[in-house]
């Protein structure tokens, strides 16, 4: 029934990752999970996938001494969540 | 919504209603995140401005006449606060987890008001000290005692309080920050509407103390409570 829809954003955790990532200029992989409520390995297989796919970039970095994880979305990666929310739209108009 | 959170990240095939329910509570997340440690920051310039208008108010209307515009160099003091506004911001960028379109629009706007006040302050002292002294009979030394210079500082940088505290409210959906903002554009009016009288100078210190207090000072407290609140 969803076969429309990009199998790629139609997954919880990279919905919500892409949802986070389209409201802010960038964010940090730890605010990423406290907001998803994820655990930090299933999160990062997540924005391994859509970093892979071209969805999202992401900067590793120092912040002090602590590593830091700094996620962006990339132009390609709104234009794909663009066309989700039109073909979930469309889904649900048909309905 | 740990609660929801924990409901929608169950291994479950997503509905259409749940894909969008899901975007709608992602998306607010991030909205109006006012970053730790930004009441910090109003404190330090409120205070700063707060008690060194109070500071000159009072020594233009204790000192002689013919000393008494030297009050003004209390505001050299500002200069105390950049290492202190350094360091805050550091801290700030140690805690910041996610910089919002708002946030990004929000630091320029900031950064432009700060340009402007440095444009209005260089301009008028350059011209005061310099200019005035190259082209008219000021006496060496006697260069501050153009007073009516002073008359158009207070007024300029009132007004640009005025429009970057505005837009701040507005944009984080702080009251109080957006009222801070009202209250300096009334006191600009208020201030230019006295420009005849014989204490204009004293006056324009003292209303500035007000609005330093009613738009950085109280909403900087307030904005603290809340980022406490927050976390």
């Amino acid at each position: 029934m969803f076969k429309d829809l990009d199998p790629l954003l139609h997954s919880q955790l990279r919905l919500a990752v892409m949802s986070i990532l389209i409201s802010a200029v960038e964010a940090e992989f730890v605010f990423i999970r406290e907001k998803t409520n994820s655990t930090a390995g299933n999160l990062s297989v997540q924005i391994e996938k859509l970093r892979e796919a071209g969805y999202i970039s992401v900067e590793k970095s120092f912040k002090g001494k602590m590593p830091r994880t700094t996620c962006r979305i990339t132009p390609e990666g709104i234009a794909a969540f663009e066309k989700y929310v039109e073909d979930l739209n469309s889904y649900l108009q048909k309905k | 919504m740990r609660e929801l959170n924990k409901t929608i990240f169950m291994e479950n095939l997503l509905s259409e209603k749940e894909s969008l329910d899901l975007i709608g509570q992602m998306i607010s997340t991030a909205k109006n995140n006012l970053q730790k440690g930004t009441g910090k920051i109003f404190l330090l310039w409120g205070y700063m401005v707060a008690i060194i208008s109070l500071l000159t108010f009072i020594l233009l209307i204790t000192l002689p006449p013919e000393t008494k515009y030297y009050a003004y160099y209390m505001w050299f003091l500002m200069f105390a606060a950049y290492p202190v506004h350094y360091v805050l911001l550091k801290n700030k960028e140690k805690e910041k987890l996610v910089m919002t379109y708002i946030e990004k629009v929000m630091n320029w706007v900031w950064i432009a008001f700060s340009i402007s006040i440095l444009v209005v302050v260089a301009g008028l002292i350059i011209a005061m000290v310099l200019v005035m002294p190259a082209f008219t009979d000021v006496r060496p030394g006697h260069e501050f005692d153009r007073w009516f210079q002073w008359l158009f500082i207070t007024p300029l940088l009132l007004c640009l309080y005025g429009f970057a505290l505005f837009v701040s409210g507005k944009a984080y959906a702080f009251k109080p920050l957006a009222t801070g903002g009202v209250i300096c554009w009334i006191a600009t009016f208020i201030i230019l509407i006295s420009i005849h009288h014989v204490h204009v100078l004293a006056i324009q210190q003292i209303v500035l103390t007000i609005s330093a207090v009613a738009g950085f000072v109280i909403p900087g407290h307030m904005l603290n409570r809340k980022e406490c609140k927050d976390v």
